[in-house]
Order: structure tokens, then sequence, then C-alpha cells
């Protein structure tokens, strides 16, 4: 259930998500948030089983301010998303798996950077990405509106449709859109230059 | 000394609080090769003096490349110095596989210090080696030394082994921030010759800003020397 999405702009990265927890058949909840604060700079949003991706986010919390403290500088968004997606592949490889999907956006010296990261702990740099049961509706409006060359506000505009399109049709949708724009602190570099 | 006194009972603090075991090990540092790191902010520079050997034998390494942007040299037990390394070379590619980027040299210089200070709260044998770490990360050229002790620092001028002393002094006189490479490595040179005297070999390694790689220096000795 549910639909995420994480859009990539030359200003800043941009998640979005709707605020419906399913139960099967049944709303569990219609406020649920999707997107996760890490800190100033990132953030997750999740898809899957909430507990699994909670405990996930909240550790890589832990880990990103001991490492900052530890070297003197902030994890980049790719090794924020390289340490999810670590554990997510132990946890396959051990028949645990964590039931979820992540996508990591987020700021870093380098610039703004969304990622995604699943249970199979495959890591994929992305210009911008859907997830959840929503995501088929929600990659119509994105594959037909996304342009790399938009501004932060307009990432945020394309995100809410997004949503706001899958909630329409996607039963495990629904109940609000939240938004999250985390600007860049750096003049951000060729778009070219982040997909290597 | 007490040794005597302490029987057969593994000790650690000397009557004057000294950790015994570990100043032990630090002489059997200052038994070594002469070894230095001089930095800059364009440049690191690490320097060894190898050992004469026999005419075949040749003379073992004493600059490690420990990652791309990272390399180490040592001082003491050459078999201690190789197990430093060896952990080095562990700790930047597990860092690798952890994070998906380059080890910082903090964090390098601190996981060593860390497995030493191991050594130095068990009865076992510290290891009798000093290493000098120098490397490119996002906070610049950076050079740590680390001692048996578990002690780390941080700095722009480091000298291990016989006479590091006085090694040390000619780096300071010699030293300014805005030192070429070339001047870097004559005065490297120089502080390991005064301590030397004779004709030993000296192997240089390299860490330059410009292209953030750490490549030992095989080329430039020759017309240093």
């Amino acid at each position: 259930m549910t639909t995420i999405v994480g859009i990539m702009s030359k200003e800043g990265a941009v998640l979005s998500s709707d605020k419906r927890a399913s139960k099967g058949f049944f709303i569990g909840s219609k406020i649920t948030q999707k997107i996760l604060k890490v800190d100033d700079t990132l953030a997750v949003a999740i898809a899957g089983q909430v507990s699994d991706a909670e405990y996930l986010v909240n550790a890589v919390r832990a880990e990103r301010s001991l490492v900052t403290l530890q070297r003197g500088y902030p994890l980049t968004v790719k090794e924020t998303t390289k340490l999810i997606s670590n554990v997510a592949y132990q946890g396959m490889k051990s028949y645990q798996p964590y039931f979820a999907e992540f996508i990591v956006a987020g700021v870093d010296a380098l610039g703004p950077h969304v990622y995604v990261t699943d249970m199979s702990g495959a890591v994929s740099a992305e210009d911008f990405v859907s997830s959840g049961s929503g995501s088929p509706i929600a990659y119509g409006v994105l594959e037909s509106n996304y342009k790399p060359e938009m501004t932060l506000e307009q990432a945020k505009v394309l995100g809410t449709n997004a949503v706001q399109a899958a909630m329409e049709r996607d039963p495990g949708s629904g109940n609000g859109i939240d938004v999250v724009a985390i600007p860049s602190l750096v003049i951000a570099p060729e778009v070219q230059q982040r997909r290597n | 000394m007490e040794s005597q006194q302490a029987g057969r009972m593994p000790y650690f603090y000397g009557p004057e609080g000294a950790l015994v075991q570990v100043d032990f090990a630090l002489e059997a540092v200052n038994r070594g090769s002469t070894t230095l790191g001089i930095r800059t902010d364009e440049y690191a520079i690490l320097a060894s003096q190898l050992k004469p050997t026999r005419p075949l034998i040749d003379p073992a390494e004493k600059i490690y490349q420990i990652d791309e942007h990272l390399g180490a040299t040592g001082a003491g037990y050459i078999g201690d110095v190789l197990k430093l390394i060896q952990e080095l070379r562990l700790g930047a590619q597990k860092h690798r596989l952890t994070f998906d980027s380059l080890v910082d040299i903090k964090t390098a210089s601190e996981e060593l210090s860390s497995y030493l200070h191991q050594y130095t709260i068990y009865a076992v044998r510290p290891l009798g080696a000093s290493v000098i770490i120098a490397g490119s990360d996002p906070l610049g050229i950076q050079m740590y030394q680390v001692d048996p002790s578990g002690t780390y620092f941080k700095g722009s001028g480091f000298a291990i082994g016989a006479g590091s002393e006085r090694s040390l002094d000619v780096i300071q006189r010699g030293y300014s921030p805005g030192l070429s490479l070339d001047e870097l490595v004559s005065l490297a040179t120089k502080a390991i010759k005064t301590v030397t005297q004779d004709e030993s070999q000296i192997e240089f390694g390299v860490v330059s800003k410009t292209n953030r790689k750490f490549e030992k220096l095989t080329a430039p000795l020759q017309t240093v020397r």
C-alpha cells in the first residue's frame, strides 16, 4: 500500500507521500507520517512494513550522528543509503527480510541526491522515483512532467500532483499529502555529474 | 628495572604510574629505522630509511599503500608494523563496504589507535611499532601519528624511530607551510641523513591535494640523492 515519491531538482530534493496506513481492507490510520526526518539535510520516505522501516531509519539516524562526530563531517546521502541497504541485504540473506522500500533524499557537499533502496539491498540513484502500491499511477504523472531543470517549488508541486493522482485511483493510498523539500546548501553541480 | 620485584604476576603500572610495558614498546620504536612525515596544505610526504641489508637481500618495504587516497609508514619491529598496516588496509576496505566511500584519515587513525589500546589493558605484549598515516579526505590533506600506547597525534611534522628527536628538530627548523614537493623531499632527506649519516636508501610516499592519491615516490628519489 502507500504512495511515496522522491524528486531531485537543481535546488534541492523533494519527498512526498500520502497519509494512509492500511490493515488489509481496513484503513488503520489516516494521519501516518511516511516521511521520516533523519536530520536537517536528509529525510527518508518509507513504504511497506512500518515497523521494519522505522527500525532501520532509527538505526541509521544514530549511525549518522556517530559518524559525523567521529570524523568531523557528515555522511553523504549515498553513504547513508548504503548503510540502510547493507542491513536490508543481510536481512534478505538470513531469511528475515525487512519488508520495506526507502526513498532517501538529501543534500550534501556535492549537491542534492535522491536514492532508492529496497529489501534486496539494491541501491540506485534516481532523478525521480516512486514506490508503494500507488507508484504506477504516480509514475504516469512523473514521467510526463519531470524536467531536470525544475526549481524546488516546481518539484514540490510535481510531488504533490503525483501523489494526488495515485490517491484518486489506488485504494491503498489516501487521506492527504505530506511534502518535504530539502534545499541544497551548495550550488548544484550538473545533473549529469550526479549520475556517475 | 623493577621486574624482579614484580615477580611472576603481570604488571601494568610502574611505581611512578607509568605503563611499564608501553614504555618498553616505545623504546622498541626508538630502535627502529628513522621514519618521518611532513604535511602542508598541498602535500603530505612520508619518508623512511631503508635499513642496509646484505647484498642479496632486498630491503623491506617501508612505505605502504593503504588505499588509493591513504598511505602509511612505520618504525619498530617490522612484524608489528606489518600487522598494523594490515589492520589499516582492512579498515579501509571495510569502510568501502559499509559506506561505499573512502575512509577518512581521522577514522582510520582512531581505529588503529583503538586497536593498539587493547594491547595496553591486558597482560599481553603491546606492539612495538609506531605508524605515521597520511592521506586526503574531504577535510583536506591530513597526517596522524599513532603510538603503541594507543595515543594519536594530528599534525604537520612527525618523526619516529632512531634519532627521531634530532630528525624532528631538522623538520621543525626547515618547515614552512608553503613548501613545494621537491622542497619537502629534500627536507625529509636532510632530516633522515642527519641521523643516519651513511648512504642508506630512503623510501618516499606522497599524497597531493590535486589528485587526492597516495603514491610511492621512486623517480624523484634518484634526483634528490
